[in-house]
């Protein structure tokens, strides 16, 4: 039976073909990712090593406190020991801000793995080495200065927010630093200043109340390397020692070697996000290898129908249902260790050569050479791959087992259609669909109307998912009514079109199998396009409330409103010429100025004393830079916005009436209360005048022609501005903004590509049925020949057969998508406001026309075969 | 552009009669499959003529080369040398595109396993030809036809519904549809028992009495070749004999002689 299950094989070589490049596909993407895993694994050792590959011994498990570092250091052998401690900081010069995490200095700077380009390390306080691109990017040299912006805890701390302080603090920049190794390159570099600094910026960050956490692990040398083993037990005893008299815990206190403890991080971050990238990239290969399964089970429910006459013969000489079965199994167990060593080789391959383009490209993060492979790397894919061509193989297989003994007997025709699928398919997935669907709805309800996001969510996503099988299940049912519509639809416009209708419809269950591969994909995509689309739209809205000025160039930003009003300092006035240098840097639209000065307003119920800084803009001017109007529409004489936020501090409500008392006049005005998100109320510029007739410009509103490009704009306002050596400050809003954008583009951008592969796979789907049709129908193919097709119109009959089953999967598909994708986004951005939906039109036709060219291509080699018939074989007696 | 070739029709040997014009007609037809030690010579220098409104059956044992003549009679396969034509058109000469302009509107074909597409009734199944070609359905003829092959009733079923014979008569309407020249048959009642094969065959019979056909059918039965108006008897790729209007035995007689010959 084996010899004929081989023989059998080989003879349809060809028609698995296509059906083992979906399960190669499948594999090399589970080993990709399983490689990927490991990469990281291996790049967080490497960077970990090169950290502190200057030390001969690290001490983990305790604090790195004053009394351990004595008892360290007061260890025979031990030449230094210092806490491994990194703060992160906010650095500024010439208005550009970095956050940057700055290295305590150690003792022996040899222990440091970085180099010193240019300058030297930091010698006294108030010096600091940055790295090479940090330096550069905030245009400091050696010997320059740039400013440390730290919040300080100050007073008596009794409430959070007032004791909150800003501290700006010079620090001269003595050297540039490299990092040959690599070892801070996941952290984004380090700069490295004097310990004691750096030890008293971390200190002032701890929350009020709380104790400084102190580093865990510290870096020691020794004064004869080779010494490791005495040194290791002496430091051992040392901190027991002390720990026993001072009842710390020493349970998990380790001295190991660099080596030893990379292994060790290296081994703890693979039990954590290593595992969830590996498993949040598995799912797309789950759903990849799904639609493996369905083109591997279409392929086979092919062959056996093709192969029943043989089937049957084998019946009338005695094999019993077992064999059959077993010989289909059989074929299946073959094709899917076949395949899937290869696309674990194709994976392999392919994981090298990414990160050999990976190493040439510079990333920044030191990549190793070769891939690394683990048994798991080679026994999943194999394993998985073989398992699911079996699984797909179930149903085929006991088809092969219903093959009567009789058909032997039967005139040979082309195979007839499957039987229908079991009524209890049909009410398991209307069942399935229709609790999905209520499910999926009760979610979106509950996070919107009932404002209870996560569990909405929740129940959303089990929902969709539960729907979605249904859906799949019953394709069986629908799917083919909808191609018979869609059949008739494009019948109407001849002859081969009609007989492409009809040949979709002969086979029900292999045209829905096909598009249900194809649908799986696009629903997929178009869920997360649509999705992302919506969450767009939506943040959009709600960024253009939080945002509503591109950029900000202003003096008065980081001035308290409350000093100002007490009269001592009036801000400093934006340069006159400073409107004009802005709005000529490209990428700006629109300048305006606005005037502000320091009032005091009264009102009834309004906290005494309230100091605001007011500025004066006319209506147009407003609505001609904001991102949303309605948040200065009330604006006109005596009316004064105010924006939401400080309505709310001081108990101003819409339609009061408010006296505003400014340095030269007072002003009866009424509140009218926006969603503005600002810390100063605007009126229009005459009522400004009767406040104060001087009152100077002290910021210029900025309006970006695409707010996308904010990244590259506001860094040139910046540079303009820095050059002008004003003292004003630019806020790029629209960085944060585009920052949003981009992080919602970029998440979608690797969710698609990781469902392409499931997308591509299904094409090979449309192909191979195709292929198989054709194959079946060659009498028929020869027939129609003889009767007058040509062989433009056979082909023409094959693209329209692929396109149909192509375009009815994409196209329902992308209906399906549409509504996960709303429903997606309803339930998971319902908190933020009115979630809006939105069909992402251009994604829609991508996916469309890449369907349709798709369906195209597969029809051109089962075209090329089908033209190659001769009408003689028409007249064939078998 | 029409390929035309016109060959002298040489007056003696052949069955040609200068009363009508012949429909179908092969000039030293010769076809080879393989090559070398596994040559095999189908057909060995054909010369025959077919009468237009004649209903003939080309006769021999099997493997003499009888379905090779009609293939390359009817331009579906092509010939190793010689010419045939169909009317005055050089069949051999054409290429692929003419040879379906020529399938289309001149040549019917009627197939032993009927060959009628699954998924249309039988009424499409006739109409598809003409549709194929972009025409129109002359629907008069198409009643003509279906009332001589007693379709009437059975128009708007699939072929899974109909009967051997039914679905031999519908292939039959379905080569007469676009009114060709002439329609070739391959044993056309070979997968029907004998009462089905009986109707079909006076079915194509009455298509040439009544609705002035030609047709040429091939058989290896002298009872089916007995309701032709000639028979052409081919033995070893090579014309063997000339039967005008046969009888079941004077058929069966001509390819008895046949096999003893081959046999000697
Ligand atoms: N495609 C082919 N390849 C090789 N030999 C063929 C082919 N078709 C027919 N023959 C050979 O040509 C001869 C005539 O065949 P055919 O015309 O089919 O005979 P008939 O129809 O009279 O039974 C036979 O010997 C047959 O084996
Ligand atoms: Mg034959």
């Amino acid at each position: 039976m084996i010899r004929l299950t081989l023989s059998q094989m080989r003879r349809s070589a060809g028609r698995l073909a296509a059906a083992g490049l979906a399960i190669v596909i499948g594999t090399a993407f589970v080993a990709i990712t399983l490689l990927a895993g490991n990469v990281i694994t291996r790049t967080t050792y490497d960077s970990i090593a090169a950290q502190f590959t200057g030390a001969d011994l690290v001490v983990r498990g305790v604090p790195a406190d004053d009394a351990a570092l004595d008892a360290v250091r007061g260890t025979d052998g031990v030449a230094t020991a210092d806490p491994q401690l990194m703060t992160y900081q906010q650095l500024e010069a010439g208005g550009r801000t970095i956050y940057q995490g700055v290295l305590a200095e150690p003792t022996d700077t040899s222990v440091l793995p970085l180099e010193v380009a240019d300058g030297s390390l930091p010698e006294a306080s108030g010096e600091i080495a940055l790295p090479t691109d940090v330096a550069e990017r905030l245009d400091a040299a050696p010997g320059d200065t740039i400013t440390l912006v730290r919040n300080v805890l100050e007073g008596d701390q009794s409430s959070e927010e007032d004791a909150w302080t800003e501290v700006r603090e010079q620090l001269t920049v003595s050297g540039t630093l490299t990092d040959p190794y690599g070892a801070y390159s996941m952290q984004g570099g380090a700069a490295v200043a004097p310990a004691a600094d750096v030890a008293g910026w971390e200190d002032d960050l701890a929350a009020p109340g709380e104790e400084p956490v102190a580093p865990t692990t510290m870096l020691v040398t020794l004064d004869d390397p080779a010494g490791v083993e005495q040194a290791r037990t002496a430091i051992t005893g040392a901190l027991t020692n002390g720990a026993a008299a001072s009842g710390a815990d020493t349970a998990d206190l380790k001295v190991v070697t660099p080596e030893e403890h990379a292994e060790a991080v290296a081994s703890e971050m693979t039990g954590g996000e290593n595992v969830m990238f590996t498993l949040f990239v598995l799912v797309f290969a789950a759903v990849a290898l799904l639609v493996a399964a369905l083109v591997i089970a279409n392929t086979f429910q092919v062959l056996v129908a093709q192969r029943t006459r043989t089937l049957a013969l084998l019946r009338c000489v005695g094999a019993d249902k077992g064999q059959l079965r077993r010989s289909v199994l059989f074929e299946a167990a073959v094709l899917g260790l076949l395949s899937s060593a290869v696309g674990l080789v194709a994976g392999v391959g392919l994981g090298q050569a990414a990160l050999t383009i990976g190493r040439g490209m510079d990333l920044g993060v030191p990549l190793p050479a070769t891939v690394t492979i683990t048994p798991a790397v080679v026994l999943i894919p194999l394993a998985v791959g073989t398992l699911v061509t079996l699984v797909a193989a179930l149903s085929p297989a006991r088809a092969a087992t219903r093959v009567a003994p009789l058909e032997a007997l039967r005139p040979a025709d082309a195979p007839s259609a499957a039987r229908g699928a079991g009524r209890v398919r049909l009410v398991l997935s209307i069942l399935v669909s229709v609790i999905g669907f209520a499910l999926l709805g009760g979610g979106v309800a509950l996070s919107t109307v009932g404002q209870e996001p996560t569990t909405g969510l929740l129940l959303a996503v089990a929902g969709g998912g539960l729907s979605f099988v249904g859906v799949l299940v019953g394709s069986v049912f629908w799917l083919p009514r909808v191609v018979a519509l869609a059949g008739r639809l494009v019948g109407m416009s001849g002859p081969t079109a009609r007989l492409a209708a009809a040949n979709t419809l002969r086979n029900p269950r292999r045209t829905a199998a096909t598009s249900t591969a194809l649908l799986i994909g696009v629903t997929l995509v178009g869920m997360m396009s649509t999705g992302a689309a919506s969450a767009r739209v939506t943040m959009d809205s709600e960024l253009d409330s939080r945002y509503p000025v591109d950029v900000t160039v202003s003096t008065d930003l980081s001035s308290d409103p409350t000093s100002v009003a007490a009269g001592d300092a009036v801000v400093a006035p934006v340069p006159a010429a400073l409107a004009g240098t802005v709005s000529d840097v490209s990428g700006v639209s629109r300048v305006v100025e606005a005037r502000a000065t320091a009032a005091t307003v009264t009102g009834d119920g309004v906290d005494e004393g309230l100091a605001v800084t007011v500025r004066g803009v006319t209506p147009d001017d407003a609505a001609s830079v904001l991102r949303s109007t309605e948040m200065v529409e009330p604006l006109a004489p005596g009316t004064v916005v105010v924006p939401e936020e400080v309505s709310e501090n001081w108990d101003i409500t819409d339609g009061q009436a408010l006296t505003l008392t400014g340095p030269d006049g007072t002003l009866d005005v009424t509140a009218a209360v926006t969603d503005l998100a600002d810390t100063g109320m605007i009126v229009v510029p005459d009522d400004l005048s009767s406040l104060d007739p001087d009152a100077p410009v002290t910021s210029l509103w900025v309006g970006l022609d695409d707010p996308s490009d904010a990244t590259s704009v506001v860094p040139s306002i910046q540079d303009a501005v820095a050059d002008t050596e004003a003292p004003a400050d630019v806020m790029g809003a629209a960085v944060e903004r585009a920052g949003f954008q981009q992080v919602i583009d970029t998440a979608l951008g690797i969710v698609i590509g990781l469902l392409a592969a499931a997308v591509v796979i299904a094409l090979i789907g449309v192909a191979n049925t195709l292929s198989l049709s054709v194959i079946e129908r060659r009498r028929e193919s020869a027939t129609l020949r003889a009767i007058g097709l040509s062989k433009g119109q056979l082909r023409g009959m094959l693209a329209v057969e692929g396109l149909l089953i192509a375009l009815v999967g994409a196209v329902l598909g992308v209906l399906l998508g549409l509504v996960y994708g709303w429903a997606g986004a309803a339930a998971a951005l319902g908190w933020a406001g009115t979630p809006v939906i939105v069909v992402p039109w251009r994604d829609v036709l991508v996916m469309l026309l890449v369907a349709a060219v798709a369906g195209l291509v597969a029809s051109v080699a089962p075209a090329r075969t089908a033209v190659k018939t001769s009408p003689v074989e028409a007249l064939a007696s078998e | 552009m029409d390929t035309t070739v016109y060959v002298p029709i040489p007056d003696e040997g052949t069955a040609a009669r200068p009363t009508v014009t012949p429909a179908v007609r092969a000039r030293a037809l010769t076809k080879t499959y393989g090559r070398g030690e596994a040559q095999v010579r189908a057909l060995d220098g054909v010369d025959v003529d077919f009468t237009a409104g004649r209903f003939t059956a080309i006769m021999g044992p099997s493997g003499s080369g009888k379905s090779t003549l009609m293939h390359l009679l009817a331009g579906l396969d092509s010939a190793t040398s010689g010419q045939s034509f169909i009317g005055s058109t050089e069949v051999t000469g054409l290429n692929d595109k003419a040879l379906t302009a020529l399938r289309r509107t001149r040549v019917g074909f009627v197939f032993q396993q009927f060959n009628l597409l699954p998924m249309f009734t039988a009424e499409q199944n006739i109409t598809l030809p003409v549709e194929l070609a972009g025409g129109t359905v002359d629907r008069q003829w198409l009643g003509t036809l279906v009332d001589t092959l007693g379709l009437s009733k059975r128009l708007t079923h699939r072929p899974s519904e109909l009967s051997g014979g039914q679905q031999q008569r519908v292939a039959i309407a379905r080569a007469l549809i676009a009114q060709p020249d002439v329609v070739f048959a391959d044993e056309p009642t070979g997968n029907l028992d004998s009462r089905s094969g009986a109707e079909v065959l006076s079915f194509l019979r009455r298509s040439v009495r009544e609705l002035g056909r030609t047709i040429i059918m091939v058989t290896h039965d002298p009872a089916a070749a007995a309701y032709a108006d000639r028979v052409v008897l081919i033995a070893d790729g090579k014309i063997a004999g000339d039967i005008t209007d046969p009888t079941p035995e004077s058929a069966l007689a001509g390819l008895d002689a046949l096999r003893t010959v081959a046999s000697r």
